[in-house]
């Protein structure tokens, strides 16, 4: 299979990463009557699987559930996460036959093996689901072509799909229907109505391309979700043990600072998050991020090079080829790292003290999230879609990092989204060498306002805010931010 | 000797509000106080500060025995309760109790006691009588998610029992449990006052352990000694008028509210509900009872739409048959619900107005603009509640009382057909329950369906007259006109 990208003239390239259209909530009108009455099989009970599965459900529409034979005789947890909440299940052969709409759920790595199966099996003129672009884009699966194609992300885990759903809301959600698989042109209105059906419609969805997701996707998870957060945590967590900081307090202070940190991103953007400080600490975290923003960009440039020419993903599939073997072996390093082995001490840091303490990772954050979207912008993607694939899901991300520090994160996430983290920290870390040489610790792990008398320029301090204020990032978010109100709050520790 | 706590001048304030002011309070050796007063008047407050969950303050001395055998420590137990995932997040919500996940999340509630007797040194042997006694044994193996309020309170109230610290303070000891459990406990509290622990009962009850011996109330940021219990206050009649959107009849869409046939529910070898059968009308005006853990609100979750199992049985719901199309929304528009669970899992960063106005669309959290007619309804009915000084406030800046009050004006703002009020008065104090109960009857007058759930018979609206009792997930009574009988 060739990459699909890779075979399309560069105008049809432009033009599928330029799908991007924030949808008016007038557009779901139509509730899930498109799905109303179908059969939907849902492949695979993970998180994702279940969560998707029981607001469907709740919406009035019919969901089943089929999963790999193995599982069903060995009663596995997707098969008990499904029979125990009274959703019928089946084989690949008892339900694919009969379904409308197939939704494969299943993971990255498994996609060619299970559309291989469930292809032949498909009724004519059925639908399949994706809820990521990789297996269409960057492998080139070819879907028969009486077959409808779309995607429908939720841009949450999946715990957050149902917990939103059922007080009434939703999470944000990614739409896309595949231009080589669009038959009977029912495709959108049939990604729309799942989207009612999982309560997406109300928190915003973006209408985007497989090729535009997938793009975006990596880019994002590779550099500032998981890449810089792991770089940044890890070396600001030796920073301070170098420098004396107790071990236990440090280790507190990066596992549950950059929730807090980002929280504040996630409400207002990385003007609240630079306004949580002092207008000192304010000034010094922009120059800083300035300076990490000019030492990383040749590396983010070269992810976003990467994941376009295909590189990316023909490295990683040799890799799934040598059956995980690098992954593997660098998921078992990141357990060994120092920050990983101590447990965060039992002290009490105040919501204030991790930005004042902290200031390093809020200079990183802005830092990443900049850099991805400007690298994003520059390559053609949208602003909304750089937008969603950056700032939006850092918070997310970080989240995962609070409960249970990096394994955590790297359990969570996808493989690919692992795979990506892993290389960007290896080429990252030296990358800062220099930088981090010049480190103390009144920028990680004291209060950075300690002795200072918090005088500042007028001048400088309008500047700076200017800067931060206009950037493109800050506009667009402001303008989606609007439609996602009412965002629920995580509780932090 | 010294008294075990010896308050003097104690002023809290609130915000701006003054909370306490000046107050002076000596317990001496012996002494078990019960701490009454109206909601908001500061008893959970003052019994934080003695407990020294807030900042520790000059004003209070604690002086402990040194001679008792008895754990140097004053326990507070609070009226509301906490617990994380084993990943130490709180984040859950009130459906997913009902959503059966392989994920094992939660602790158990024998690895809760395990942990717990470790850190405070206890002995596991200790507290098999005090499980027994409160009817909790069979929940060892329960997680934590799975319980229902009053099984957390009984919880709480084990571990408290079984530490046995020389001061215990207990908001609300008896909100939650069942009227056998609430007799068992006071048993339970008779005996560790004669092993020497004191007790501060935060309470507005009056079936009291024999040891109380002191009675306080805490009158404008004063505590003021009371001679005994006052018993139940009957407050005169209200004369306010209920707003006139909620003078009209519900329009139903269907004569019959609910129909269950054989339901059964069950966590894998757990069954919780056996065989149901239990139809409703429109109209019609029940009590639902049974002991703590009998199958109550897993039997509401089904009429509310939110029990996953509930498409595996043969349930009517509205006239319709439950896993016809409808949607979890098409149900929950025809019902006000409140319960024990809702409320703790109520997203509490909302403002009062924000959630009394997302009771017309049956969210947490207020997710549209409200059209101008429904919020005049909106702020009509914060005036009748008297809530209008408090409407811009954050819910979790209110005491637990007044959340409650906002919660029952969630419940009716849409006046639905049907009103599901799960231990409604849980934290509101007498005269604020009273009201409340006027208010149902009122609404039931106007022709309402309710169904209704209480374990103090004393604190009932008087219009039910239809009775269901469960007891092991069973129905053990299904009375209509039970009232009628009583008489005759």
């Amino acid at each position: 299979m060739a990459n699909y990208f890779n075979t399309l003239p560069l105008r049809e390239k432009l033009n599928q990463l330029g799908v991007c259209d924030f949808m008016d909530s007038s557009e779901f009108l139509d509730g899930v009557s498109a799905l109303k009455g179908k059969k939907l099989v849902i492949v695979g009970c993970g998180a994702q699987g279940l969560n998707q599965g029981l607001n469907l459900r709740d919406s009035g529409l019919d969901v089943s559930y089929t999963l790999r034979k193995e599982a069903i005789e060995g009663k596995r947890d997707s098969w008990k996460n499904a029979t125990e909440n009274n959703f019928k299940v089946g084989t690949y052969e008892e339900l694919i036959p009969t379904a409308d709409v197939v939704i494969n759920l299943t993971p990255d790595k498994q996609h060619t093996a299970v559309v291989n199966a469930i292809m032949p099996l498909m009724k004519d003129g059925a639908t399949l689901l994706y809820s990521h672009g990789f297996n269409i884009v960057e492998e080139g699966m070819q879907i028969r072509k009486d077959l409808t194609v779309i995607m429908v992300a939720p841009k949450c885990p999946g715990s957050e799909v149902r917990a939103e759903y059922v007080r009434g809301f939703g999470v944000p959600t990614l739409i896309a229907v595949h231009p080589e698989n669009d038959p009977q042109g029912k495709g959108l209105a049939q990604a729309k109505a799942y989207c009612v059906g999982t309560g997406g419609h109300r928190a915003g969805v973006l209408k985007s391309s497989f090729v535009a997701e997938v793009k975006s996707d990596l880019m994002g998870e590779q550099t500032i979700l998981c890449g810089l957060l792991q770089t940044g945590s890890i070396l600001s967590f030796d920073k301070m043990v170098e420098k004396g900081i107790d071990a236990g307090y440090a280790s507190k202070l990066v596992q549950y600072g950059v929730e807090v940190i980002t929280e504040a991103l996630k409400q207002g953007g990385i003007t609240a998050m630079m306004d949580r400080l002092s207008n000192v600490a304010k000034i010094k975290a922009f120059e800083i991020s300035e300076e990490l923003k000019d030492i990383m960009r040749p590396l983010f440039q070269k992810h976003q090079d990467d994941i376009m020419s295909g590189e990316f993903s023909r490295t990683m599939m040799e890799d799934w080829a040598a059956g995980d073997k690098n992954l593997l072996k660098w998921r078992a390093e990141t357990g060994e790292t120092a920050f990983e082995k101590t447990p965060a001490g039992d002290v009490k840091i105040g919501e204030q003290e991790y930005f004042n303490n902290y200031l390093l990772m809020v200079a990183f954050v802005r830092a990443g999230v900049e850099l991805a979207f400007e690298t994003m912008v520059q390559a053609g993607i949208k602003p909304e879609s750089a937008y969603y694939e950056s700032l939006h899901e850092t918070p997310l991300i970080a989240n995962t990092i609070a409960r249970k520090k990096l394994f955590e994160m790297n359990r969570v996430i996808s493989d690919t989204a692992e795979y990506g983290c892993y290389l960007f920290d290896q080429a990252c870390k030296p990358l800062l060498a220099d930088f981090m040489k010049k480190v103390d610790t009144d920028l990680v792990g004291k209060n950075f306002n300690e002795g200072k008398d918090g005088a500042v320029d007028n001048r400088k301090l309008i500047d700076v805010n200017e800067a931060i204020r206009s950037h493109e990032v800050e506009q667009i978010g402001a303008t989606l931010r609007k439609a996602m109100t009412a965002m629920k709050a995580i509780k932090t520790a | 000797m010294q008294p075990l706590v010896n308050i003097q001048n104690l002023s809290l304030k609130y915000q701006q509000k003054s909370v306490l002011t000046d107050l002076n309070w000596t317990i001496n050796c012996g002494e078990n106080w019960v701490l009454t007063g109206t909601s908001g008047s500061g008893k959970t407050s003052l019994a934080k500060i003695i407990a020294g969950q807030q900042n520790a303050v000059r004003e209070v001395k604690i002086n402990f025995n040194s001679n008792s055998n008895l754990p140097a420590e004053v326990l507070f137990v609070d009226s509301w309760y906490q617990f994380k995932n084993l990943e130490g997040v709180a984040n859950f919500y009130y459906q997913q109790r009902y959503t059966s996940q392989q994920a094992k999340d939660t602790l158990t509630v024998h690895a809760e006691l395990v942990g717990y007797g470790k850190e405070k040194g206890l002995h596991l042997n200790q507290v098999e009588p005090i499980l027994e006694a409160l009817n909790f044994s069979s929940f060892a193996s329960s997680q934590l998610i799975e319980l229902s309020s009053g099984e957390h309170k009984k919880l709480q109230l084990v571990k408290a029992l079984w530490l046995k610290p020389q001061l215990l303070i207990i908001d609300q000891p008896y909100t939650g449990l069942d009227a056998l459990s609430r007799k068992n406990l006071n048993v339970l509290l008779d005996k560790i006052a004669e092993e020497g622990v004191q007790l501060i009962l935060i309470s507005n009850d009056d079936e009291l352990p024999y040891a109380v011996n002191r009675f306080a109330e805490i009158i404008d940021g004063q505590l003021l000694e009371i001679e005994a219990f006052k018993g139940t206050l009957t407050v005169e009649n209200k004369s306010k008028e209920i707003p006139d959107f909620l003078k009209s009849s519900p329009i139903y869409s269907s004569e019959q509210i609910a129909k269950m046939v054989d339901v059964n529910i069950s966590y894998g070898d757990k069954q919780v509900l056996k065989n149901i059968n239990w139809e409703i009308k429109a109209g019609e005006k029940w009590l639902l009872q049974g002991h703590n853990g009998s199958g109550k609100s897993t039997l509401l979750s089904l009429i509310n739409g939110d029990h996953p199992q509930s498409y595996a049985n043969e349930l009517y719901l509205f006239g319709n048959k439950r896993g016809s199309g409808e949607s979890i929304w098409d149900i929950k528009q025809h019902i006000g619900l409140i319960s024990p669970e809702f409320h703790w899992y109520f997203d509490a960063s909302a403002t009062v107005w924000q959630s009394i106005a997302s009771g017309f669309y049956d969210t947490v959290g207020l997710f549209q603009q409200l059209p101008y007619s429904k919020s005049q309804q909106v702020d009509e009915l914060i005036e009748y509640f008297e809530l209008t000084e408090n409407k811009n406030e954050l819910l979790n800046h209110l005491p637990l009382g007044k959340q409650r009050l906002v919660l029952l004006a969630r419940t009716i703002i849409k006046n639905p057909e049907l009103l599901i009020l799960d231990e409604p008065c849980q934290g509101l104090d007498q005269q604020q329950t009273q009201y409340f109960n006027q208010l149902i009857d009122e609404l039931c007058a106007n022709g309402m369906t309710v169904i209704y759930v209480g374990h103090f018979d004393t604190q009932l609206p008087k219009t039910l007259t239809n009775k269901l009792v469960l007891s092991q997930g069973k129905v053990i009574e299904n009375t209509k006109a039970y009232k009628k009988q009583l008489v005759s």
